[in-house]
């Protein structure tokens, strides 16, 4: 319960930044509009109005989404019964502080709700005058003209009002901003080699994306396979938001072609090959404290004498997390002891990931019902070369041209960001349904 | 790999099956061109028959090397070799084949970040002294120097110059004078800090610890770190080395005498006159030896403290740290 008022908390500061942003630009622009024409009625006018940009999205979509709105009402009917509680004489402190805090909570949103309702009777206001006009002389016809731009100026404004109010509901995932740890393996089917190869290109296709978004791109580990496959690869990329971008390209991947090397191209017939992507969200360094006692390093030279008694070539390491047995290895670089940073910053990568394991793991059987059989480990995209064309199976989006979207670039960004704001709608049509159901807003925790 | 056959495998066959048990003559060259994996695959296999230690990795990183790279993974394997790479593969791998450690075969090696040439009989640095450069370096930074007297350090004992170097390199401000016994050690460190532009701040001299500790005297102190890893390993286990180290390397840097201790001792001896008050001693040692060390120290030599043993990555006792006491004089 602490955890979820923190989350709301936090998603109420969020919406009360934004509707600092919003609120006084749109009400003032608004009213000083109607003012403005009111005033005019009547009078000739030559200028132009700012014409209104498409304002369509799919994320304001959801505000005509049922639940949405029923969501929508009870933070409001919540709000009113705040509100009407708080001018009760008799209630106690405690009573008043919990009350004001929640008012606080609910008032930038209530004020954006105030602001859509306002415009809504701005537009019927305009769209009734445009009505009395019709059949109206010429001179008037001028008039009828901007009455209906500014009914089109209106209706965008709500639009965005609306997106943004939907946008500020979806709750933020704390570790969007996070770099990440990020794997790819190949898949194990026959004919190895198409996936082994294809583990290549999208090894390739992440490193081109990462330059693509100017973010940091650093190989922990590179296992080749035959005829210039992959078998299995981690990277640390760092940079501004990664884990936003990346955490839904984790999952199955799956290409179908024809075989260009190794053993399965003799036969010239379309092969499917599947590959893995896994996306660790990787921690701040000071979020986990590792005791030094609670690991285990073994070496090449753990056994024996060591020191100059051996001279090795071997420089892997692999780091023993003994509390959870959590393992991670390198043996990437010629230096032992480079090995062995490598190896921590993966093992604490993979401990933060066990450490936020659960909360994930509670988030994903809720939304596995909502959404339907669907998990990090079922295909996610299919990449057809015979067709030159990839398809997310969670949006439908296709992508033509695979060659381009391989080099991950725009192509893959648009893909990316589709997906995110799918996910994005998914994720606070759970949570409404979640609040919808579980609990009763009027009652403060 | 069914291709050995065809071109190798005939050398050895003619001599009976059990070649694996002899030392084969080096291997032909193929005779049609291969791909650089073949080329791996060959040598690999070739090095597990022939006893040589390591062989996959040896294989690797030889021809990696060939193909102007650290590690073979970013390179393309299934391309074909030119004539002249695959003799060179064939030219450095046959010296692998005498059991040459591989860091003289592609002569260079790693060390923390630095990347050092190698040269025999140079000693070749070891995974423990990144750990003792580790252990100077997190003092140096939590004892920054006072007031404006520069930072100075000394290495008895610099082989390739691997400890030297990799202070320098994260200390901007540190100066340091680098001694080995061996001409050939430093040739080499100077090489390699010319190489790695660090050439400035170090003073290297060709002179033997145990007979002109005088001279050393003379030319750096007072210094506020003495760093070494000298030879500590006990005669008698020198003999049971594998021959990449009996047969390639310096044994002066390796030999510390029947108890390991001889170049320890000297060092221990002198450090009073070189160090400046409270400056520390780091030694790289046998895990047999920090006890013994304290035990001589407190018994020998007034002037030093023995501070702390430290463990190595894999917890055996490796590194003594010690330090000059501060004089009477200064105390009151």
């Amino acid at each position: 319960m602490l955890k979820c008022g923190d989350m709301l908390v936090s998603r109420w500061l969020r919406l009360r930044s934004l509707c600092n942003r919003v609120c006084p630009h749109t009400r003032r622009e608004e009213r000083k509009g109607l003012l403005w024409r009111r005033t005019l009625i009547g009078h000739q006018f030559t200028g132009t109005l700012a014409s209104s940009r498409p304002c369509h999205s799919d994320v304001g979509d959801l505000y005509q989404n049922e639940c949405i709105q029923r969501y929508l009402q009870q933070l409001m009917q919540e709000y009113r019964y705040i509100c009407q509680r708080l001018e009760l004489p008799h209630i106690s402190e405690a009573d008043r502080r919990a009350l004001i805090k929640k008012h606080t909570e609910l008032l930038p949103l209530a004020d954006v709700f105030t602001d859509i309702e306002e415009a809504l009777k701005d537009q019927q206001e305009v769209s009734s005058l445009l009505l009395g006009s019709v059949g109206a002389k010429d001179e008037d016809k001028q008039l009828t003209e901007l009455l209906k731009e500014e009914e089109a100026q209106i209706s965008c404004k709500v639009l965005t009002l609306r997106k943004n109010l939907v946008k500020a509901l979806v709750p933020i995932d704390p570790l969007d901003s996070s770099n990440v740890l990020l794997e790819v393996m190949a898949g194990r089917t026959t004919g190895g080699d198409i996936c082994q190869q294809f583990t290549r290109e999208m090894f390739d296709m992440y490193r081109g994306y990462a330059w693509f978004k100017n973010w940091d791109f650093e190989v922990y580990n590179y296992t080749p396979a035959e005829y210039g496959g992959l078998h299995h690869a981690a990277v640390r990329i760092a940079g501004i938001d990664v884990y936003k971008h990346l955490k839904h390209e984790g999952g199955t991947h799956r290409v179908q072609r024809i075989p260009e090397v190794g053993l399965s191209s003799r036969m010239q017939r379309i092969h499917t090959g599947t590959m893995t992507v896994i996306v660790l969200p990787q921690p701040v360094e000071l979020d986990l404290h590792i005791d030094p006692k609670d690991l285990r390093i073994d070496t090449f030279r753990s056994r024996g004498a060591g020191g100059q008694s051996v001279n090795t070539t071997d420089s892997a390491v692999r780091v023993v997390h003994l509390p959870t047995g959590t393992v991670a290895e390198c043996q990437q670089s010629r230096s032992q002891l480079q090995n062995r940073d490598t190896a921590m910053r993966m093992l604490r990568a993979r401990l933060y990931q066990s450490m936020m394991g659960e909360e994930i793991k509670h988030r994903q059987t809720v939304r596995k019902q909502q959404v339907g059989e669907r998990s990090q480990s079922d295909r996610i995209r299919t990449y057809n070369f015979s067709q030159d064309r990839v398809t997310d199976h969670r949006t439908g989006h296709v992508a033509r041209d695979i060659k381009e979207f391989m080099r991950g670039g725009g192509a893959l960004d648009n893909l990316i960001s589709d997906v995110l704001e799918n996910e994005e709608k998914q994720a606070l049509l759970e949570l409404v349904e979640n609040r919808g159901n579980g609990r009763d807003l009027t009652n403060p925790d | 790999l069914h291709f050995h056959f065809s071109w190798f495998c005939f050398v050895c066959q003619r001599r009976g099956q059990f070649h694996s048990l002899h030392t084969c003559s080096p291997p032909a060259l193929p005779v049609g061109r291969i791909t650089a994996l073949q080329a791996l695959e060959f040598w690999k296999k070739h090095f597990e028959e022939s006893g040589v230690t390591e062989p996959d990795l040896s294989s690797h990183y030889i021809v990696a090397h060939s193909l102007g790279g650290k590690t073979v993974q970013q390179r393309k394997l299934t391309e074909f070799l030119s004539r002249e790479k695959t003799e060179q593969i064939w030219k450095l791998c046959t010296k692998r084949l005498s059991r040459m450690p591989v860091q003289y075969v592609i002569q260079e090696w790693d060390f923390r970040d630095l990347t050092l040439t190698m040269r025999p009989p140079v000693f070749i640095p070891r995974p423990e002294t990144e750990e003792l450069v580790e252990l100077v370096l997190t003092d140096l930074k939590n004892k920054p120097s006072s007031g404006d007297t520069v930072q100075t350090c000394l290495e008895v004992g610099c082989g390739s110059g691997a400890v030297s170097l990799s202070l320098l390199s994260s200390c901007p401000q540190l100066q340091v004078v680098a001694l080995d016994r061996s001409q050939e050690a430093v040739e080499l460190t100077k090489e390699n800090a010319s190489r790695l532009k660090l050439q400035d701040r170090i003073q290297i001299h060709h002179l033997d610890f145990m007979t002109e500790a005088d001279e050393a005297c003379s030319r750096c102190s007072p210094v506020s770190v003495l760093v070494s890893n000298p030879p500590y390993l006990f005669s008698d286990d020198v003999k049971t080395l594998e021959p990449e180290i009996l047969r390639f390397e310096d044994p002066f840097a390796l030999d510390g005498g029947s108890d390991g201790l001889t170049v320890i001792k000297q060092i221990l001896t002198v450090a009073p006159k070189i160090l400046s008050d409270r400056g520390g001693i780091y030694l790289e040692v046998d895990p047999r030896h920090p006890p013994l060390i304290q035990q001589w120290v407190e018994a020998n030599v007034a002037e030093l403290r023995y501070v702390e043993t430290r463990p190595d990555i894999n917890s055996r006792p490796r590194f003594c740290v010690l330090q000059k006491k501060q004089r009477e004089l200064d105390v009151k």
